[in-house]
């Protein structure tokens, strides 16, 4: 029987091509998580006076 | 812990190359194409091997509602259907010069081929369900469901009369193969089988940062 190398190649080429790019879309999709993360955390805060204001309902009710 | 599995994996798959390409001898009959052997023969096992878990882990979640277990289950029916496919392609490829076709409705294929549509099914109804709840408990009842087409590929080249060849391998009493091709087979294994770790184990990690990120 012929040998068919060029079927060989075909099989493993494929197999290299398919694990390859599941490892991208992994690797991918970590990029994304850190990348939101890393929004999250650096999210501007509104802006304040800079003292501690208390909660309205925890405020005494105007005489 | 994942990336030095990573570092181990990529030597694995480079020896299985070598065993395979280089090492192995051409077999007699079918020539050099017989050598896809060692890439068609341990996808299959790695999909068997991440059904098996997808079946465990189901259970687990069903029994304990847990999420990790979930998780597992999730990463490793991704990873079995990815290495299913992997296994009909190569087979096909395979086939064509020793056969003479691309593909039959033989027993083997179409069992084999039903087992990868279950486990689309499986991960397209996760995608499908908002409710995370809900789509992981429906989730793990197709995976348990599913889980029985496992035994009905592997015997069905016993059960039924197909073009497929038995099991060189996997099969009872003392085998028939040269040694140095049961060596290079049994390195294909060791490797596919850390790739389907890292893989799984690298998904589940993805997963459980989405979790977070969702809250």
């Amino acid at each position: 029987m012929a040998d068919n190398w060029g079927f060989v190649l075909a099989a493993y080429g494929l197999a290299a091509v398919v694990l390859l790019s599941y490892l991208r879309f992994l690797a991918r999709g970590e990029r994304t998580q850190t990348h939101r993360a890393r929004s999250r955390v650096s999210e501007p805060l509104a802006p304040t006076s800079g003292h501690p204001r208390s909660k309205p309902a925890s405020r005494p009710p105007l005489q | 812990m994942i990336r030095p599995i990573g570092g181990v994996t990529l030597a694995a798959l480079a020896a299985g190359l070598v065993m395979a390409l280089g090492v192995a001898p051409r077999e007699v009959t079918q020539g050099n194409v017989q050598r896809i052997m060692y890439l068609h023969v341990p996808s299959v096992w790695v999909a068997y091997l991440a059904f098996a878990v997808v079946l465990v882990g189901s259970i687990a979640y069903l029994g304990r509602r847990s999420e990790a277990a979930d998780r597992v289950a999730h990463a490793s029916a991704e990873v079995g259907v990815l290495f299913t496919g992997l296994t009909i392609a190569t087979g096909s490829i395979w086939g064509k010069p020793t056969w003479g076709t691309w593909w039959t409705w033989d027993a083997r294929l179409t069992s084999v081929s039903i087992l990868f549509v279950m486990y689309l099914g499986y991960l397209l109804l996760r995608g499908m369900i908002e409710d995370r709840e809900r789509g992981a408990r429906y989730a793990a009842v197709v995976g348990i469901v599913a889980a029985f087409n496992i035994p009905l590929v592997h015997f069905s080249v016993y059960w039924w009369r197909t073009l497929h060849q038995p099991p060189s391998l996997m099969k009872p009493g003392p085998g028939t193969m040269p040694e140095v091709i049961v060596a290079a087979l049994l390195v294909n294994f060791a490797a596919f089988s850390l790739l389907y770790v890292y893989f799984v184990a690298r998904r589940v990690r993805l997963l459980r940062r989405e979790a977070e990120a969702v809250g």
